[in-house]
């Protein structure tokens, strides 16, 4: 795992939530960022990271060949 | 913590006392609740977490909320920050972007200490029948965003230092269409957490810290291991389900839900990715609605003896695509993604599985809430009242058994509320309350059969009625699994005073759905109609036992006409 923590900051009026790539749960005060095939992905811990690596990636490669 | 395990019979205590606290959490809150809903429909659920936000005991209340008090919790916990609880505070929240499920269901948290250490915390999550928002019952069947919904609350303390907070108390009363209600209804939610925090402090006490929470920990690891041998025991591979939902009450067109589970050695993965965009209407499950969708659904095909704590959920990973409608954003509205797709996204894994465990599964069930809502001024009190009735549907046939009829859908394990206590309550008298014959699916094993309660408006009263039912269109029915056949339509109709014949709410009111409204007016004399839908059947209906389908006729279950033609009955 290549990622950082990072703090969800958010103003009085932000009310939404932000939600985990992987997923989809809310994360509430950190996120795990990770870059993943080039790109920079949120999720709630490294344990989603290893899922989108294990399992989200292949399957999308795989639909997409 | 001790190095050394605890005994098997120290554990079971343990567990049978965490379970039992929840349950003594729940009666509490039956026996001392205003209102129908908890009291006689028991809406609610009761929890026990470890200090760490684990759940370690659930009573047997509502599935639908066994994802919510898990999430709502934790939620809640990393929002405030452990170091914000006090002893004597209360938290309460409701917001469905938050970790709960839709706006009516309220949790309350409370955090436990035992001589100034933090030890665990106690949830009740109930489902308040009015908590505002367009509609009376707060269930707005063409909302089309979450402001339509009610009083939405972020975690805030409704107590401090055991005081209640009255500011969060007045915007609460001010918002909500029967204060009183809430007013009762959430303090028997308050009351049930003291009477449980006694027994788990008394527990303490008895035990020990230390012990207690090497139980709690040993606990959470025995279901982790339980649950992982018995998803060992599936075949590895990906089993895939398609459903749908026949709308979403504002778009007149179905709603499409895509499930792949893989088995991966002791790990299930279960993912909704193909699943439609989330919906303008308000069927759209929050987060937490598809976790326990899934959860009950695993809870379903497997040892019903685990202890059903975190550990069970750990081997369980859940994809839910953000913006979906398996995972609502802000601001779309979700009141019905609980009702109505819980049970249906229940179904789907388990249908999904039928290749792999095709004798623990069950054909698809009702599905569907029959949420029917209504308030107005009783005309012999003068109070303004508001109610949140349900109706049980058929369930799906299993391999080794009809479906059960008339049960209340699988994510709510409510009861329904008798006939009586609904006329004592309300001005709405029951005409007629029956089985529907012939609603069951076909099957080797029958699908369970959907109900007709036909209600009448009584004298002097006037009602605002609100409705959200699904599977009342062609082609939407509960589905059967191996050769079984489709479960009977559900409706709703209404008979105006001086009327002869029921007709849809379209044709007498004009309303955009028939099955799908808010805010119609129906004064004494009025009827309405609902029938509830039938439960799927298992296997094919042409090796049903001649005996059960002779039973099925003398009962009225099964038609002679659909008993010649579909089971080849030869009797008269």
């Amino acid at each position: 795992m290549s990622g950082r923590w990072e703090p969800v900051v958010n103003q009085i009026w932000e009310t939404n939530v932000q939600p985990c790539e992987c997923c989809g749960q809310i994360v509430a005060k950190q996120l795990w960022i990770a870059e993943v095939e080039g790109v920079e992905r949120r999720f709630c811990g490294p344990a989603c990271e290893e899922l989108y690596r294990s399992y989200v990636v292949p399957k999308q490669q795989a639909a997409a060949s | 913590m001790s190095s050394t395990a605890l005994d098997p019979v120290t554990l079971t205590i343990m567990n049978n006392a965490f379970v039992n606290i929840c349950r003594e959490m729940g009666i509490t809150m039956m026996r001392t609740a205003f209102s129908p809903i908890f009291n006689e429909g028991l809406d609610f659920s009761c929890v026990l977490f470890d200090r760490h936000a684990n759940l370690i005991g659930q009573a047997e209340f509502c599935p639908a909320q066994i994802a919510a008090a898990v999430y709502a919790t934790r939620w809640t916990i990393e929002e405030l920050g452990l170091e914000a609880f006090e002893p004597g505070d209360v938290v309460i929240h409701n917001d469905p972007y938050r970790g709960g499920t839709h706006m009516p269901e309220h949790l309350v948290l409370k955090p436990v200490f035992h001589e100034g250490h933090l030890v665990g915390f106690l949830a009740n999550i109930g489902h308040l029948a009015e908590i505002g928002g367009k509609a009376v019952g707060s269930f707005a069947s063409d909302a089309t965003e979450i402001f339509q919904e009610g009083l939405r609350l972020p975690p805030v303390k409704i107590m401090k230092r055991g005081e209640h907070d009255m500011e969060i108390w007045r915007i609460l009363m001010t918002n909500h269409r029967t204060p009183r209600n809430t007013w009762g209804d959430i303090n028997a939610q308050i009351g049930s957490l003291r009477v449980s925090e006694r027994s788990f402090l008394s527990l303490i006490d008895r035990y020990g810290r230390e012990t207690v929470e090497q139980a709690a920990t040993e606990l959470l690891d025995y279901s982790e291991r339980w649950m992982r041998n018995e998803i060992s025991a599936i075949p590895d591979g990906t089993y895939a389900f398609s459903g749908q939902q026949e709308d979403d009450g504002v778009v007149d067109q179905p709603v499409n839900y895509h499930v792949e589970v893989t088995v991966k050695g002791d790990e299930l993965i279960v993912d909704w990715t193909g699943t439609d965009p989330q919906t303008q209407g308000p069927i759209n499950a929050t987060y937490a609605v598809i976790a326990g969708a899934v959860y009950n659904a695993v809870f379903h095909l497997t040892n019903a003896n685990i202890p059903k704590n975190h550990g069970a959920y750990r081997p369980i990973r859940i994809i839910a695509p953000p913006g979906s409608a398996v995972n609502v954003q802000y601001p779309r509205p979700c009141v019905a993604g609980n009702t109505e797709s819980h049970a249906k996204l229940a179904d789907m894994v388990i249908a999904a599985l039928a290749p792999a465990l095709p004798d623990r599964v069950a054909a698809g069930e009702g599905g569907t809430a029959c949420n029917f809502l209504f308030g107005g001024v009783h005309p012999k009190t003068g109070d303004y009242y508001a109610n949140y009735h349900l109706e049980g549907g058929g369930w799906g046939a299993t391999s080794y058994q009809d479906g059960n009829d008339a049960i209340i859908v699988k994510n709510g394990n409510c009861r329904n509320t008798p006939v009586e206590i609904f006329e004592t309550r309300y001005p709405l008298r029951t005409i007629k309350y029956e089985l529907i014959p012939d609603s069951g699916g076909v099957g080797k094993q029958r699908g369970g059969l959907g109900t007709r309660r036909i209600m009448r408006v009584t004298e002097g009263a006037e009602i605002t009625a609100n409705a959200l039912l699904d599977r009342t269109k062609p082609g939407f029915g509960a589905w059967g699994i191996e050769g079984g056949g489709i479960g009977g339509q559900a409706a709703i109709r209404v008979k105006r005073r001086g009327d002869t014949e029921f007709r849809t709410f379209s044709e007498v009111y004009g309303t955009r759905s028939p099955s799908k409204f808010t805010n119609v007016t129906l004064v004494e004399g009025d009827e309405v109609l609902i029938d509830s839908p039938g439960g799927g059947g298992y296997g094919d209906p042409g090796e049903r036992d001649p005996a059960q389908v002779e039973r099925d006729v003398f009962e009225g279950f099964v038609s002679p006409e659909r008993a010649r033609e579909l089971y080849g009955w030869e009797g008269r």
